[in-house]
């Protein structure tokens, strides 16, 4: 009988991958596959098939080396190739920008159709580290001073990164200023947007005409919100719905109950993984994985049925990890939040190599991490789901749960990346530094690609040494 | 028109069967690129650096589409012992063959970082990879086991040996695969996408014969190897290869580089099989004048431009050292122009 190898978990860079991959017998890697397509639905690539391809930073991230994480990642980084698979074989591409959480559920309802959130690309010039898809959108008219999500320009502009979507619906109101003028740009070049208004979650307390009881309801997290916002997005989803039936000429409401069941699905099983994570004695997963988990619930990285899959096993994996009590991080790595979403992921390796662990995240999309409602009409669970957002909150409701692990000295220090340019970031960081007072709070400017340069690395460790 | 896509961008979408902005141009620049560079040829087969800067010098001046860390086809016999000199204004040439008899016992798996001057080429690919790696896709070329078996073994002996001693060929053509799939894995950890090429199993050279049964079968498992990366594989032979062209989708390639063949009829025969890349003739580019290049070009590349899997526009061989570089140039020009897709 062959003897199965003990894999001990840890951190390894693509060198080590390689050399894992080769012992993978062909069947293993022929198994998984994106739209169970036999002729070319095969992800299953070491980091080094995608460094060839131009992901320059690879060659120095360090990954989990489960198998479960090398599925995942060969996953995430097919996703350029998956769209335009997904056009050859007449599925429709939506893009939905913006919103970051339930217009995919409304997509993923109707019939071979694809979402996908462009701005998600903004990881590609730091995966790449190249400046090429940024001076592009610079040359266009999106500038310097512009959050990183203008690569959205540039990838509109050439045409490789995605197809031409067959619809685009991007969010506007309480989401990114920045974002929404990218999208301006973007619709200047010719693209017809269908715009959906955020609308922005008041707090009662601070109104000027203040709302009755009976006008008010609560979030998931306790927070108060005028009903009338509730019944907005209703409509905006209506209108939503509307549109993609137009596209499509199905109209099956109770495709989304299902759709939303297995949204549910997903979103228990990664809100467990982010519970085993954060209160296992050793980090199970490492925290690159951890971040591109969470964003997985955005809309399943254009194959929500494999993700379910990968997220499935990935469950196991770390619950497995807990009981044996091992992991990929040292047993004293100080524990810290981590706020707003690193654009550069070689962030997330710097800040555990010097000691830190990551056990709560506000990545701004929180709104993808709570359960949908299932008993009552789905449009309106759909919103209600949404109004837990980050972004259209105030930054003492981002900051709650963080706030409250603090209280319980669950969590020693937080650490907020900023985009450049994103307009939320200016406004909110500081009055979040102020709000997180108790604990010592670095905050960063993400530096452009190739751009972390010792001086950000003298930061870190100061403030690691400040919690120690 | 001018480009909206890096080549790699360009490239990217060719391997997903999608239509760049226009067919990637991608002429066989290898040693060239020293003479465009101004660096000494021994010194671009020797040091890495020089290797990687003299390519990406062409690519500044040409502005093609992929660069191209190669020298010659007896690399990695000679890192398993074949002894080569090194003419100071010549590619290497093989002098002294590692194997006399028919014993294999000489044979040795070389450590690409260590033997010979394999570390060059991987020197090259680490240095230009750094460089302009983001936007150009680095293709190191790799001789399949084949054309490296004929550098380990007189040729003339190696040739004989495939009819009266063909175990012999076969075992000895075992160990250079595995000494083949080593490099490879250390090309492709360096950043590069190994392209095979064979061209001592050209029809100019051996019969089909011979050709299915000790070349084909090794690039067959080679490209089967780099398929388990999820690589869009390039094979390259040179020569007239009329002979073998159907056994071409038997290797497994994505990708067929040919040189001295009817390309129509390759278009024909292959074109919903594989996709195309060639196959402009070297000698023109040596010999005739930028106004002719340039419209023989326009004329190969609208004829070929939409074969049915995608299409490179490419030299048949490799672009000859001493080639004027307004000539090169005018193919590049020519070939640009007239590959356009996009509206």
């Amino acid at each position: 009988m062959k003897k199965v190898k003990r894999i001990i978990p840890k951190k390894i860079g693509l060198d080590a991958w390689s050399k894992q991959f080769q012992d993978f017998p062909d069947e293993t890697i022929k198994k998984y596959r994106y739209y169970n397509n036999n002729e070319w639905g095969v992800y299953l690539s070491p980091p080094a098939t995608f460094m060839v391809y131009g992901l320059r930073e690879l060659k120095r991230l360090k990954f989990d080396n489960s198998f479960e994480s090398l599925r995942m990642w060969g996953f995430v980084f097919n996703e350029t190739e998956r769209l335009f698979r997904a056009r050859q074989i007449n599925k429709k591409i939506i893009a939905t920008m913006g919103d970051l959480g339930i217009v995919p559920i409304l997509v993923l309802s109707f019939p071979d159709c694809v979402p996908f959130y462009p701005e998600c690309l903004w990881w590609t010039p730091f995966f790449k580290e190249s400046t090429e898809l940024l001076d592009t959108a610079s040359k266009l008219g999106t500038p310097e001073a512009t959050c990183f999500s203008r690569v959205v320009v540039s990838a509109f502009h050439k045409r490789s990164y995605f197809p031409k979507p067959d619809l685009i619906i991007a969010s506007t109101g309480a989401s990114c200023d920045d974002y929404s003028c990218v999208m301006q740009v973007v619709e200047d070049m010719g693209y017809e947007i269908m715009w959906v208004e955020i609308p922005y979650r008041k707090n009662p307390e601070f109104m000027l005409i203040k709302p009755k009881i009976q006008e008010l309801e609560k979030t998931e997290q306790g927070f108060s919100y005028p009903k009338v916002i509730e019944e907005y997005l209703v409509k905006e989803y209506h209108r939503i719905w509307e549109r993609l039936f137009k596209l499509t000429g199905v109209n099956n409401p109770h495709r989304l109950v299902e759709t939303i069941k297995k949204v549910n699905r997903l979103r228990s099983l990664v809100a467990e993984i982010k519970t085993l994570n954060a209160r296992a004695e050793v980090a199970p997963l490492p925290g690159l994985e951890m971040m591109t988990i969470e964003f997985g619930n955005l809309y399943g990285y254009a194959d929500f049925d494999e993700w379910l899959d990968i997220i499935q096993m990935i469950h196991a994996l770390v619950k497995n990890r807990v009981e044996k009590g091992v992991g990929v991080l040292k047993k004293d790595a100080i524990p810290i939040a981590w706020i707003t979403p690193s654009a550069d992921p070689y962030l997330l390796n710097l800040v555990e190599e010097i000691g830190c662990r990551i056990v709560e995240t506000e990545y701004v999309i929180n709104q993808a991490m709570v359960k949908i409602e299932e008993d009552i009409e789905p449009i309106r669970a759909l919103a209600r789901s949404f109004i837990n957002g980050s972004l259209i909150g105030s930054p003492a409701e981002r900051v709650k749960n963080i706030k409250e692990r603090i209280a319980k000295k669950e969590i020693r220090g937080v650490l907020i990346t900023n985009m450049l340019g994103a307009s939320h970031c200016a406004m909110e960081t500081r009055i979040m530094e102020r709000l997180l007072s108790d604990v010592p709070v670095l905050s960063l400017d993400v530096p452009a690609p190739f751009g972390i340069t010792q001086q950000i690395k003298t930061r870190l460790e100061a403030f690691v040494e400040t919690i120690r | 028109m001018k480009d909206i896509l890096t080549p790699r961008e360009r490239f990217g979408m060719l391997v997903i069967d999608e239509k760049p902005d226009r067919c990637p141009v991608i002429p066989l620049i290898t040693s060239h690129a020293a003479t465009i560079a101004g660096i000494k040829l021994k010194r671009y087969y020797t040091r890495g650096e020089k290797m990687a800067r003299a390519q990406i010098i062409a690519f500044e001046i040409y502005q093609h589409d992929a660069i191209s860390i190669f020298s010659e086809v007896g690399i990695i016999a000679e890192a398993m012992g074949s002894e080569f000199a090194y003419p100071d204004n010549d590619l290497p040439i093989l002098k002294n063959p590692i194997l006399q008899n028919s014993s294999l016992d000489r044979l040795t798996i070389p450590d690409p970082k260590k033997n010979g001057r394999l570390p060059v080429y991987l020197e090259a690919i680490e240095y230009a990879y750094k460089a302009i790696g983001d936007i150009i896709p680095i293709l190191a070329y790799v001789p399949a086991p084949f054309t490296t078996g004929m550098h380990l073994v007189s040729p003339e002996k190696f040739l004989v040996d495939t009819l009266k001693n063909p175990d012999w060929i076969i075992d000895m053509l075992n160990i250079v695969f595995e000494a083949t799939v080593k490099f490879c894995y250390e090309i492709i950890n360096a950043g590069a996408l190994p392209i095979i090429v064979d061209p001592l199993a050209s029809g100019s050279v051996i019969s089909p014969t011979i050709y299915k049964e000790f070349a084909l079968p090794y690039e067959q498992r080679l490209i089967h190897y780099l398929h388990r990366y999820d690589f869009d594989v390039i094979l390259h032979i040179c020569g007239d290869t009329t002979a073998i062209m159907d056994k071409f989708p038997d290797t497994g390639a994505d990708l067929i580089s040919v040189d001295r063949v009817n390309m129509l009829k390759a278009m024909e025969k292959l074109a919903s099989k594989m996709r195309l890349i060639g196959n402009f003739d070297t000698t023109t580019i040596l010999f005739s004048n930028p106004d002719d290049i340039y419209a023989l070009t326009g004329k190969m590349v609208e004829q070929l431009k939409y074969a049915h899997k995608g299409y490179i526009a490419a030299t048949g061989c490799e672009v000859p050292i001493r080639a004027p570089k307004e000539n090169v140039q005018a193919f590049i020009k020519g070939a640009k122009e007239k590959g356009w897709y996009w509206a």
